[in-house]
């Protein structure tokens, strides 16, 4: 585990080998880390939900927190269409905000730095969000790629723009995620290891460094999974109020 | 548009076919990628569904719930102030009243007290003025007796020295008048 930085994001098999149909399905440190952060989320609920107290408890106060720190990001920025995809945004949110956090401890894993599961949420939202369109606008929603108020001349263009803009929507929302998680992990250990081979004599450099790091890191895990649950909002959004 | 998506995910399995080993990112090596999407889409269903269908409608109703009690304590709050500001009127004019009674009642016993006041002083006055009266005229009375009696006593006392000096007896008609004579000169000296 010591060189190579990028040695913290293999996925390697624990337990026996699942097979289905020719497909390798087995459970994976990787699985494990998704399991431990939904399991975190669950626990977290649970014991906040406990005891309905008029006055909340810090567990409660938290959870009602994020209930309405959610509530308010989905309303103000996709309206009150919204409101129906509210358990999605708020699963969503929590799940890559714990799945960051997580991955945060030493020696465990980030889920979320891993571009095939951050490209099978945003593909999903990107499908969800394009028939959500589709079935409340029709063929109108199409017009998601003209807007209004732009020259003739430059409409073409502009359309193409729109089109290529609106299909690079999974990739960089996935690509976002992902590579925010890799490299600040990677920087992480990268600077870890510096304070091992600097020692006694150098290594406090490295080693500020890596604790302001941290800092850092766990604001863009809080940031990221943010980011990724607002620009999902806005995805909807387009798909619910069609005034592009 | 499917299609697209298809190629793009073959294009990065192939470069992350290629470049995995060398490159060393583990995250373009394919061999895990179907079973981090099954788990994926595994936990996060089950995650989903406990979310939306258990913990969210809880923490909703919870959230309601204390909404709906801060209205209703602020509406019982602004009742009880309405009630306490009309009971505040209320003993303002209770209060405001009360004075105006206490003023008219000192008017009214101003006025009977100077009214008593003036009658006891009036019939007094008339008690002093009728004394006074009789007490001058017997005043006037004891003059006048005194008067006489000083003559009568002076009278005496003149034939009683008279008689001592001279040891004659005099004429009582001649006393009188010498003694008259004199009274008269002297009578307003002393009364």
């Amino acid at each position: 585990m010591a060189g190579n930085p990028m040695q913290q994001f293999s996925v390697h098999k624990i337990g026996p080998e699942i097979n289905i149909g020719g497909v390798d399905l087995s459970f994976t440190n990787a699985s494990l880390f998704m399991v431990i952060s939904a399991a975190i989320i669950l626990i977290f609920l649970f014991v906040g939900t406990k005891e309905k107290k008029i006055i909340p408890g810090k567990v409660q106060l938290i959870a009602e927190m994020f209930y309405t720190f959610v509530a308010k990001m989905i309303s103000d920025t996709a309206g009150s269409k919204a409101k129906p995809y509210f358990p999605f945004i708020f699963s969503l949110f929590m799940f890559v905000l714990f799945c960051n956090m997580v991955g945060m401890l030493p020696y465990s894993f980030t889920v979320t730095s891993h571009i095939i599961v951050t490209l099978i949420m945003a593909l999903f939202i990107f499908i969800a969000v394009t028939i959500i369109g589709f079935a409340k606008h029709g063929f109108k929603y199409l017009s998601i790629f003209v807007p209004s108020g732009v020259p003739a001349v430059l409409l073409p263009l502009i359309t193409v723009i729109e089109i290529i803009s609106y299909l690079s929507r999974p990739v960089s929302l996935s690509v976002r995620l992902f590579a925010n998680m890799m490299a600040g992990h990677t920087m992480l250990k990268v600077f870890g290891g510096f304070v091992i081979s600097l020692g006694l004599l150098g290594g406090w450099l490295p080693l500020s460094f890596s604790v302001a790091l941290t800092g850092l890191e766990i604001l863009v895990a809080f940031l990221q999974a943010y980011v990724f649950a607002i620009l999902t909002c806005i995805y909807l959004n387009d798909a619910l109020n069609l005034h592009h | 548009m499917k299609r697209y998506l298809n190629f793009f995910i073959a294009l990065i399995a192939i470069q992350g076919d290629l470049y995995a080993a060398e490159a060393g990112m583990p995250q373009l090596d394919p061999k895990y990628w179907a079973s981090q999407a099954f788990w994926l889409i595994l936990v996060f269903t089950v995650l989903y569904f406990s979310i939306s269908k258990f913990y969210l409608p809880k923490i909703k109703n919870n959230l309601d719930d204390r909404e709906n009690r801060i209205k209703d304590d602020i509406e019982d709050a602004n009742k009880s102030k309405e009630l306490s500001e009309s009971k505040l009127k209320e003993y303002e004019k209770i209060l405001e009243e009360a004075k105006k009674e206490v003023i008219k009642i000192q008017i009214e016993s101003k006025a009977k007290l100077d009214k008593d006041i003036h009658e006891k002083k009036e019939k007094i006055e008339k008690e002093i003025e009728k004394e006074l009266i009789q007490a001058q005229k017997e005043i006037a009375d004891l003059k006048k007796n005194s008067i006489s009696d000083i003559h009568n006593i002076s009278k005496e006392i003149a034939a009683n020295i008279i008689e001592n000096i001279s040891g004659d007896k005099l004429n009582e008609s001649s006393i009188k008048a010498a003694v008259e004579e004199i009274s008269k000169k002297n009578v307003g000296k002393y009364l």
